[in-house]
């Protein structure tokens, strides 16, 4: 019984790790002056069909190019996969509707990138360092 | 209007050659290429000798764009195109300047896409939809370039529908419609040596509304476009002259997840003339064989009401499927198989990866109201067809 116990301790034990890790929070430049919006502004945003927030920040929108913060951010918020996401954004670049946003390799380094660049809006998975940027909250 | 795409390619090079890094002007390069193969069991489709089957179309794409600061974007995109006869050059699909002043009111100018109807803008970009050929009543493959782009601007924005109305999405736009002599639509005139002189240069405008309704996922719009009268001298001494026209268009899309369904219907009346009398005399003979019209005298009419409805599912994230019904006529034709055209459409894309894709894709075509050609139809159009479309494509 004790075994089952642990077994199911442990199991429990990953299974927190994986959400905390496939969570994602939004991350601004701290010229950005919303500390929080709706998850329609995000859709809209990184889908490339808005360009600002409802309080009037111009916001530019950054990408990771992989990862389980990725795929959290887009699960929560686009409702699409990755190759559905592209697609879309390939549509605007043909169309000559849009540039395709920039994507980083590593959390640090698009952290880095917000931090450094009025605007620039982005996601990372819950845990990883951000200092010098702004948290968004998404109601 | 030369001029302008000119200034835009110079102001292109300008930047680049600036103290501004090419990280701070986010220049991209894109592009992508297709080789297609159609096979017909009945009528020969698209000047292909299709029937016994034929590659004969390849498309290359690449594009440059740059953002030197957040509301502009400078860009241009060239195209290499092959079908059939048509095309085996290089053009430009668009080279344009876009100021985005707000989510509220942007401009765009140079030669800039049409964005009429549901798919005008994206018909000619294969790597964005799950088919090898839209439904060609409405996005006629032979005929497109001129549709596709246009000299002039468009202006655009979006803004709420009030309360918990959803958005609505405006472009207007105007310029000049470019209609280059070797176009579909002229094919089968240019063979009774009643080719245009030179390209059919058209003044319109237009404009369109998309609602995005507070249901998630479902759009319904409207799109109207007003083209001038306009004429141009034929090889056999005539001259052929267009009569003011508009082409309308009603559609709404819906995606849920995996799902997107797709209505569109579209209406286009037109009246051409052709003088003087002794061109006519060819004309006459010409509009009795080709044109859907009883006509009288040298007056060709067409009045074409076209109209389809579609539906895709992604399976996951390789695999994808999907169904349409096209149905065009045109009200002016005698009855008969040149006044109508139906085609079922079954279609599935594979991809492969990011980058590399495949397509296959079969039509039940009933009807000859097609852009069907007489060179490559010597013994006449076939009242149905059987089309299998494939296409293999990589994009960056």
């Amino acid at each position: 019984m004790k075994g089952l116990i642990y077994a199911s301790i442990a199991v429990a034990a990953v299974l927190a790790v994986h959400q905390a890790h496939s969570q994602s929070i939004i991350i601004a430049n701290p010229s950005v002056k919303s500390a929080q919006v709706s998850t329609n502004e995000i859709r809209d945003v990184f889908s490339g069909s808005a360009s600002t927030l409802k309080d009037g920040s111009h916001v530019t929108p950054v990408l990771l190019k992989q990862g389980a913060a990725h795929e959290a951010f887009l699960s929560a918020y686009l409702g699409k996969s990755d190759s559905a996401f592209r697609a879309a954004w390939r549509n605007l670049v043909f169309t000559g509707n849009g540039s395709m946003p920039k994507s980083f390799d590593s959390e640090a380094a698009l952290v880095e990138f917000v931090e450094h660049n009025p605007g620039a809006i982005g996601y990372i998975g819950s845990g990883t360092p951000h200092e010098g940027v702004k948290v968004i909250a998404v109601k | 209007m030369k001029h302008v795409i000119a200034a835009i390619f110079l102001g292109l090079g300008a930047m680049c050659a600036s103290a501004q890094g090419l990280d701070e002007l986010n220049l991209q390069i894109h592009g992508y290429a297709t080789q297609g193969f159609v096979y017909t069991t009945q009528n020969n489709v698209f000047t292909m000798q299709s029937s016994q089957g034929s590659p004969a179309w390849t498309e290359a794409v690449v594009n440059l764009t740059a953002r030197p600061n957040p509301k502009l974007r400078v860009g241009v995109q060239a195209r290499y195109f092959l079908l059939g006869e048509f095309g085996n050059d290089i053009s430009i699909d668009w080279a344009m300047a876009d100021y985005k002043a707000s989510d509220k009111l942007g401009f765009r100018f140079g030669k800039v896409k049409t964005p009429s109807g549901l798919f005008n803008e994206t018909q000619d970009i294969d790597p964005s939809y799950i088919w090898v050929l839209l439904p060609q009543a409405i996005y006629t493959i032979t005929s497109r370039t001129p549709e596709l782009s246009h000299l002039g601007g468009v202006v655009y924005g979006a803004f709420p529908a009030g309360g918990d109305s959803g958005k609505v999405e405006y472009r207007f736009w105007g310029g000049e419609q470019v209609i280059p002599t070797g176009d579909g639509d002229f094919v089968n005139q240019k063979r009774e040596g009643l080719g245009l002189n030179g390209p059919l240069m058209t003044p319109f405008f237009g404009g369109a509304l998309h609602w995005r309704t507070p249901l998630p996922g479902l759009m319904v719009g409207a799109s109207d476009s007003r083209y001038q009268s306009s004429s141009q001298g034929l090889a056999n001494g005539g001259t052929e002259n267009f009569l003011p026209y508009n082409i309308e268009d009603y559609f709404a899309q819906y995606t849920h997840k995996k799902l997107m369904l797709a209505f569109e219907l579209n209406r286009q009346a037109q009246e051409t003339t052709i003088s003087p009398a002794q061109s006519a005399a060819v004309a006459v003979d010409f509009i009795k064989r080709f044109s859907q019209s009883p006509a009288p005298a040298v007056s060709s009419r067409a009045d074409d009401r076209d109209w389809y409805g579609m539906a895709t599912y992604k399976f996951n994230d390789k695999l994808s499927a999907g169904f349409y019904h096209m149905q065009g006529f045109d009200r002016q034709a005698d009855l008969g198989p040149d006044r109508y055209t139906k085609d079922w459409t079954v279609t599935g894309r594979y991809d492969f990866n990011e980058f590399i894709y495949a397509k296959v894709e079969e039509h039940f075509i009933d009807g000859a109201d097609l852009n069907y050609f007489e060179a490559q139809n010597r013994n006449g159009v076939k009242p149905d067809t059987r089309m299998t479309a494939i296409k293999l494509g990589v994009s960056f």
